[in-house]
């Protein structure tokens, strides 16, 4: 066996080692945005806990709605093999709720959540939500249950895969909704 | 059965150009229909000030959809045999601007392969510089050979030491969760053997994938799997990005394969 040969067995054999390890995390916020560069690899690794929106409105007389979820699911086409914006655009939305979820865990102490990209950015999505806005021509909120909001509020649930319940991680403060 | 050195780099540059011109298609069409990300919130979190000054200007309506047009145009150059270090040093560093638009990750993993096939072509350009062309390319095709082959190896090795992927729990679960879910209520994959069956066989696919090195034609095996999987991946979770991006890298893996180091 090569020299060359040996160096990939020894490689895959000490990815093999690392990955029992557990591994540690390493913060910073040129990490964060390069971390394409690191890639880990580990997709649909497990069932643990998965974040989840939900919005409710506030209509003129005062009454609020149900809460509402807002998750991607669109209707499947083939084409959308090679082009597929709103789809992307859905799940990119999705990773933003788990980023508010893992920033949400990871806020330090007398930090404010509110003053985290994420936090504003689900902020957005979840007006957005209230306001009728669609993935391509699916609803972000199906069937929404009020006409005309004047106010809204958002929430972040943990959900574990595979089990029942689940649990409030965040509420957001009543925000009116500009005319 | 061999793939040899310039058949691999007519088909990676094909590939690749193809999976950036679809990526660059889906950018310039988002900016009608996203009202969410705004980059003067998501500035906020670049720590260097002249680095943000800069990027506000990159990320204007006009500067950012030329630079997509750009991007689309050099893809197309790539796929035709006419990009050289120059195109190949501009994608990069397109690709760069993209990741800190869209705060790391546009669509994850397809992103990070993307990058590794980026990196493997200006490799493929710069080394070139210094030594001859093959040379450059076969370090470039290793390059991005380690990279396809460790993204298979760990998400397989990490399915295996979970007991909802060894149960085949994991797998109904998933699908039910998809963008194009969830399962019908009689899906196959509902059934507990099957999806103990499917379970069993990604993992040990993608856990076994370095074994492609050993020989060419178990390369064109794994990889054709490998592209009925992606597609499944598509249709259940509607990554698209993910099959082409993982495509790219096929020529580079049997390129390696047919080299017979193993």
């Amino acid at each position: 066996m090569e020299f060359t040969a040996l160096l990939i067995v020894a490689y895959f054999a000490l990815l093999a080692v690392a990955l029992r390890k557990r591994q540690r995390k390493v913060n910073g916020p040129w990490l964060f945005l390069l971390r394409a560069f690191f890639p880990n690899w580990q997709f649909f690794h497990g069932l643990g806990p998965a974040a989840r929106l939900r919005v409710r409105a506030r209509s003129g007389t005062g009454q609020w709605s149900d809460w509402q979820l807002v998750y991607p699911r669109l209707p499947r086409q083939a084409a959308h093999l090679v082009h597929n914006p709103a789809v992307n655009l859905a799940l990119s939305q999705q990773n933003l709720v788990e980023h508010l979820a893992t920033d949400v865990h990871d806020l330090a102490e007398q930090a404010d959540i509110r003053d985290c990209v994420s936090y504003q950015l689900v902020t957005r999505l979840a007006r957005d939500a209230v306001q009728g806005g669609r993935w391509g021509d699916t609803p972000l909120v199906p069937q929404p249950d009020w006409s005309v909001p004047e106010a809204f509020q958002f929430e972040v649930r943990l959900l574990r895969l595979g089990q029942s319940g689940d649990e409030q991680l965040l509420q957001s403060p009543v925000m009116p909704l500009s005319p | 059965m061999t793939l040899e050195l310039p058949q691999a780099i007519r088909a990676f540059e094909i590939l690749l150009g193809w999976s950036l011109l679809v990526q660059s298609a889906e950018y310039l069409q988002l900016h009608a229909i996203d009202r969410v990300s705004q980059w003067r919130i998501q500035r906020a979190e670049v720590p260097h000030a002249r680095v943000r000054q800069a990027l506000d200007w990159i990320y204007q309506p006009i500067p950012y959809h030329g630079m997509l047009g750009l991007r689309a145009l050099l893809a197309l150059a790539l796929m035709l045999g006419l990009a050289g270090l120059g195109s190949a040093l501009l994608l990069f560093v397109m690709a760069l601007l993209l990741l800190l638009r869209w705060r790391g990750a546009f669509n994850g993993g397809s992103d990070f392969m993307t990058l590794v096939g980026l990196t493997g072509l200006l490799l493929a350009h710069a080394i070139a510089r210094f030594t001859s062309p093959d040379t450059a390319w076969h370090v470039a095709l290793w390059y991005v050979t380690v990279h396809s082959l460790s993204s298979y190896f760990v998400s397989g090795w990490v399915k295996l030491m979970r007991p909802e992927w060894r149960s085949g729990q994991a797998l109904t679960v998933f699908l039910d969760h998809g963008v194009y879910g969830p399962l019908p209520e009689h899906s196959i994959f509902r059934s507990p053997r099957l999806a103990l069956l499917c379970s069993w066989g990604f993992t040990l696919w993608e856990g076994l994938f370095p074994l492609a090195l050993l020989d060419v034609r178990l390369a064109a095996l794994l990889c054709a799997t490998a592209v009925a999987f992606h597609f499944m991946v598509f249709w259940f979770f509607g990554l698209n990005r993910f099959f082409w991006a993982w495509l790219s890298t096929f020529p580079a893996i049997l390129y390696c394969a047919s080299l017979g180091m193993l």
